[in-house]
């Protein structure tokens, strides 16, 4: 990606050099991170990029996964956009470090490029983090906001609505992508050049940041130990509080065909794509297959497969794991009809053919 | 004489630095920390830095010094300090960061944060309270612990075979081109007390003038994990821990 293009408005471009991109542009303070496959172009395109010399952001390659979270734990208790990005593996190593800025209500935004596994796994992409990131992989009771990208579009657009979300609650915010979108090329139109916050805008928008403290105000502590039980339920408490409201206000899914559908398909990022080709043999073969996409992970729109379940006769998941979102979709249909799930593993991408004969032979009996 | 006189500026010989609040501390009688808090606090003061320092704090005794010193702070994971202090700092490099840290947190499960911040030569400083012990959770083993020394974890006291040998991570550190000041000092008498205050000023200017990274380690005791008297355990200090860690710069540039 040439320094020269960026002024186009269409670019072509990798996922994960969209998410750079779109990092500098909204005004990300620090990128603090790791390398590993199949992200690695992020850190790479923020380093080629240079952004220290232009908005003064600070790029920096920490010794690990480890290190690089509680690097962005640091810049967001100063009230700055800060994120990282990681896959699985590494992101495992950030678990640590999630509960933390949960329990310390810090916003900051967290990418996995998700690749096979469990363990070292494959390169290969997946979604098999679906329950590390939704159900929590760190300790405690919290949620992270969490978008799914189905496009290099949306991985831009994603990057610049998890910052915005995540200061809106004060929580850590999830860009949860599988590693075909990471790694595809597809046209993408670049967010516009939001500048850096100045420090007297951080402080207006978090006043609770460490910044050194002035005269006029007592001192700011970013923490998450509460010795009392009930101070740590207080905690829990706000924290579930702020979940509900997320819950109730920034549920995100798009629909495809599903106004006489008569099956349904739920699938996220890659997923969903192939879905799309799905709907379109069944279409073609006479069969009224619809498909929900979420986009937003949590809040998972509960409602809107409530909805469906009243119309149609059976329900499909596809995912590329052993059947994670599958049970929030199961939750949200609550009996009233037959949920079925439909997956690879190991880094495999079904195609949408494989799809079609499953809900055929799953669905239609 | 009347009230007026006796509280006249000129009388004043001490005054309780106004960066340590009157919050009672929770530490344990005779305990270093007490002490040293109260030297950052006044260094913070003489330097005029109060409203531009934000400091990280550790997990083990000292998870609570955000209580007791009137600055801005953040709470780390254990281990993790250099890691936030190193974010902060690059972010707002006009500010005073420093890290205080216990054996635990800065030599064993922040081994990787703590060297690689001070390799990347970070403008920051490292206050690091050596007493060879876990005091927090009950005074298991440290990296630290000597050998032959008991603890909950080496009721036997701690075997090499087993255990290794005492770590000196500050004669590691010290070898980093990016570390420009490493010392070891102490805090159980006036005059190791004075040479403790000094180095912290040193190791907090160095940080202001970008020269990279310092470490002051204080060498301490913990009578309750040492399950001694105070009193006890500053001659045990003397005679058993400083032969193994010795006081003095071993870097200072």
């Amino acid at each position: 990606m040439s320094k020269k293009n960026q002024d186009k408005e269409v670019l072509l471009m990798k996922g994960n050099e969209a998410i750079a991109h779109a990092a500098i542009r909204c005004g990300c303070d620090g990128y603090f991170g790791y390398p590993i496959t199949p992200q690695s172009e992020i850190m790479e395109t923020l380093m080629e990029m240079a952004p220290w010399e232009t908005t003064g952001m600070v790029v920096l390659q920490a010794e690990s996964e480890t290190a690089s979270i509680n690097m962005v734990y640091g810049a967001a208790g100063c009230g700055k956009k800060a994120m990282t990005s990681s896959s699985s593996p590494g992101v495992s190593l950030m678990q640590e470090g999630i509960s933390y800025l949960a329990a310390a209500e810090l916003p900051c935004v967290i990418v996995n490029v998700m690749r096979g596994g469990p363990g070292l796994g494959t390169i290969q992409p997946s979604q098999a983090d679906y329950f590390q990131t939704v159900k929590g992989g760190g300790h405690g009771d919290y949620k992270m906001i969490t978008l799914a990208p189905g496009s290099v579009q949306e991985m831009a657009d994603h990057t610049v609505m998890a910052f915005e979300l995540a200061f809106k609650y004060r929580t850590p915010a999830m860009i949860l992508v599988d590693g075909i979108i990471g790694q595809m090329m597809e046209k993408v139109v670049l967010p516009p050049y939001q500048p850096r916050w100045t420090e007297d805008e951080i402080i207006a928008i978090s006043p609770w940041a460490t910044l050194g403290k002035p005269t006029t105000r007592k001192v700011n502590v970013i923490n998450s130990l509460r010795m009392e039980a009930h101070e740590m339920e207080e905690l829990n408490n706000i924290l579930q509080g702020r979940y509900r409201e997320i819950e109730k206000n920034e549920v995100i899914y798009e629909e495809i065909n599903c106004d006489d559908a008569e099956y349904l398909l739920v699938a996220f990022g890659i997923s969903a794509r192939i879905c799309q080709k799905t709907v379109e043999l069944a279409r073609a073969e006479g069969l009224k297959v619809g498909l929900l996409r979420p986009i937003t992970l949590f809040p998972f729109p509960t409602e809107a497969i409530k909805k469906h379940a009243e119309k149609v006769k059976a329900i499909m998941s596809v995912e590329m794991n052993a059947g994670q979102m599958v049970e929030d979709v199961r939750l949200a249909v609550n009996g009233k009809v037959p949920v079925e799930f439909y997956g690879r593993m190991g880094g495999i991408v079904p195609s949408p053919n494989e799809v079609f004969e499953a809900l055929k032979t799953k669905l239609l009996k | 004489m009347n009230i007026a006189d006796i509280i006249n500026p000129a009388n004043l010989v001490y005054e309780k630095t106004k960066v340590m609040n009157d919050t009672p501390m929770h530490y344990c009688p005779g305990c270093s920390h007490g002490v040293v808090h109260k030297l950052i606090g006044e260094v913070i003061d003489e330097m005029n830095m109060q409203d531009k320092t934000i400091a990280i704090a550790p997990v083990g005794c000292a998870v609570f010094a955000y209580k007791y010193l009137e600055i801005d702070w953040q709470q780390a994971a254990h281990g993790r300090a250099p890691a936030l202090a190193t974010a902060v700092k690059r972010l707002l490099p006009d500010r005073l960061v420093f890290t205080y840290q216990g054996d635990g947190d800065l030599a064993a499960i922040g081994t990787a944060e703590t060297i690689h911040a001070c390799n990347r030569g970070e403008n920051i400083a490292i206050i690091f309270i050596n007493n060879g012990i876990y005091g927090m959770t009950g005074g298991q083993m440290a990296p630290t612990t000597l050998k032959g020394m008991k603890s909950s974890t080496s009721p036997n006291g701690r075997e090499v075979p087993l255990a290794g040998n005492p770590l000196d991570i500050t004669k590691l550190l010290a070898q980093l081109e990016g570390v420009c000041y490493a010392t070891r000092h102490a805090v159980h008498t006036v005059a190791a007390v004075k040479k403790t205050k000094r180095a912290i000023r040193q190791a907090f200017e160095n940080s202001m003038q970008n020269k990279g990274t310092s470490i002051v380690e204080v060498v301490s005791t913990c009578s309750s994990g040492w399950k001694m008297t105070p009193a006890d355990s500053n001659d045990w200090m003397v005679d058993n821990m400083f032969p193994q860690y010795p006081m003095g710069d071993l870097k200072n540039e």
